[in-house]
């Protein structure tokens, strides 16, 4: 895929430049790093916005097997701007996999550290306040 | 071709291939023009400071610190400075906050102002931009901006208290000092919870070492919250090919439903 190949060397050229995250809030008092969870499913919904963007996928529950909805905190638009992405690079229906910290408040929330394209292979950085996304990820407030 | 006109195509072509833009983008990886450059091309972040005409030392461009200072104000002391002295109540609450049991309640987390000086060193880029007579500093964390007028004006004594205060700058030799009150009392000066009173001074002192380096120390004097001034070092990177994007906060908040309080 075109897209995917030239994010994947933006985001090279960009981790290089080692431009931290922006995150407005406390990343300890949301979310708990002590508690990684990897999560694979199809993305439902794409929120583009300040302070931070929000991804919804469904993911199949492993007793039951019905979708569940999880909502995915990432960095803000200019943080993933400058980790190369675009606000075209998720859209509804891909297949993805996403690493993150779970929230402390027991919702279907996490917060996403990096994610992976199934259809491409593709990793990308999530511009995470409480990631530990190399040079990309340096800074944040937590 | 006539040597004049050689000239001046050579010039153009230096010029656009130096300074102009490289196609149609907008200014994420932008080349500053006059950045001085290593004999690989790369800029040279260590040459000399530049001046301006009036012999000031050019503090213009894009800054980026170098940590997230924001998260502890104390994270660098001044050597003068052995610890933060914290009134009692003002440790009590900075205890409270210090673990996180009251983020909801950061100012910041709800979109409001970081105030002065954690603003600086919240994450993302400030640009400075010098005139004469008045400093602009345009952050973009939150998109604020601070003026700090060096034309020699007073502040008036009383004033209506704001979040990032009224600011002055003098030159002490190659040092800007910027001189900032009239807050409002509400800003926690940094994420683990420090907190300010109306009372709060602060004193910036801007120090450009090199070309790419920027040295800043500052001072809090807030005899409302601590028994005596404190000194912080930070330090801050320039960003010589990029520039600021809006970020404008409250688009869309969610997280303090998920936010621990002390309210819950």
């Amino acid at each position: 895929m075109k897209t995917s190949t030239a994010l994947a060397s933006l985001t090279l050229t960009l981790l290089a430049a080692g431009l931290p995250v922006q995150a407005h809030h406390s990343f300890a008092a949301q979310y708990d790093a002590a508690k990684p969870i990897t999560l694979t499913g199809k993305v439902t919904k794409v929120e583009w916005t300040n302070p931070h963007i929000y991804i919804y996928m469904d993911v199949p529950d492993e007793k039951t097997g019905s979708a569940v909805n999880w909502a995915l905190e990432m960095g803000g638009p200019n943080a993933l701007i400058r980790l190369g992405w675009t606000r075209n690079s998720l859209k509804p229906d891909d297949l993805i996999t996403v690493e993150g910290s779970l929230a402390k408040d027991g919702s279907h929330l996490a917060n996403a550290k990096s994610i992976v394209m199934t259809a491409t292979g593709k990793k990308m950085l999530a511009g995470s306040s409480g990631g530990t996304g190399g040079t990309g990820g340096g800074a944040e407030e937590r | 071709m006539p040597k004049p006109v050689r000239a001046i195509a050579w010039a153009l072509v230096f010029s656009f291939g130096v300074c102009g833009p490289a196609g149609a983008q907008w200014w994420l990886n932008v080349p500053t023009s006059n950045v001085p450059r290593a004999a690989g091309g790369e800029p040279n972040l260590a040459a000399p400071a530049p001046r301006l005409a009036d012999g000031r030392p050019d503090l213009n461009g894009v800054w980026e610190p170098i940590k997230t200072y924001s998260r502890d104000l104390a994270a660098d002391l001044h050597p003068d400075t052995k610890s933060v002295p914290f009134q009692p109540w003002a440790k009590k609450l900075a205890d409270e906050r210090g673990d996180g049991a009251h983020s909801r309640d950061d100012p910041p987390a709800r979109c409001l102002p970081q105030g002065v000086p954690r603003l600086a060193g919240a994450p993302g880029p400030w640009k400075l931009v010098q005139t004469p007579g008045l400093i602009v500093v345009i952050y973009e964390s939150f998109t604020l901006w601070r003026q700090i007028f060096t034309d020699g004006r007073k502040l008036a004594d009383e004033v209506n208290p704001t979040w990032l205060g009224y600011s002055t700058g003098k030159w002490d030799a190659d040092t800007l000092v910027v001189e900032t009150r009239g807050f409002n009392g509400k800003a926690w000066l940094d994420q683990v919870g420090k907190p300010s009173t109306e009372q709060l001074r602060v004193t910036e002192r801007y120090r450009r070492k090199d070309y790419g380096h920027l040295d800043m120390e500052i001072t809090i004097d807030d005899p409302g919250a601590y028994t005596q001034p404190w000194t912080v070092v930070e330090h801050f990177d320039l960003r010589p090919a990029t520039d600021l994007l809006e970020f404008v906060c409250n688009e869309n908040n969610r997280d303090l439903t998920h936010l621990q309080s002390a309210t819950d």
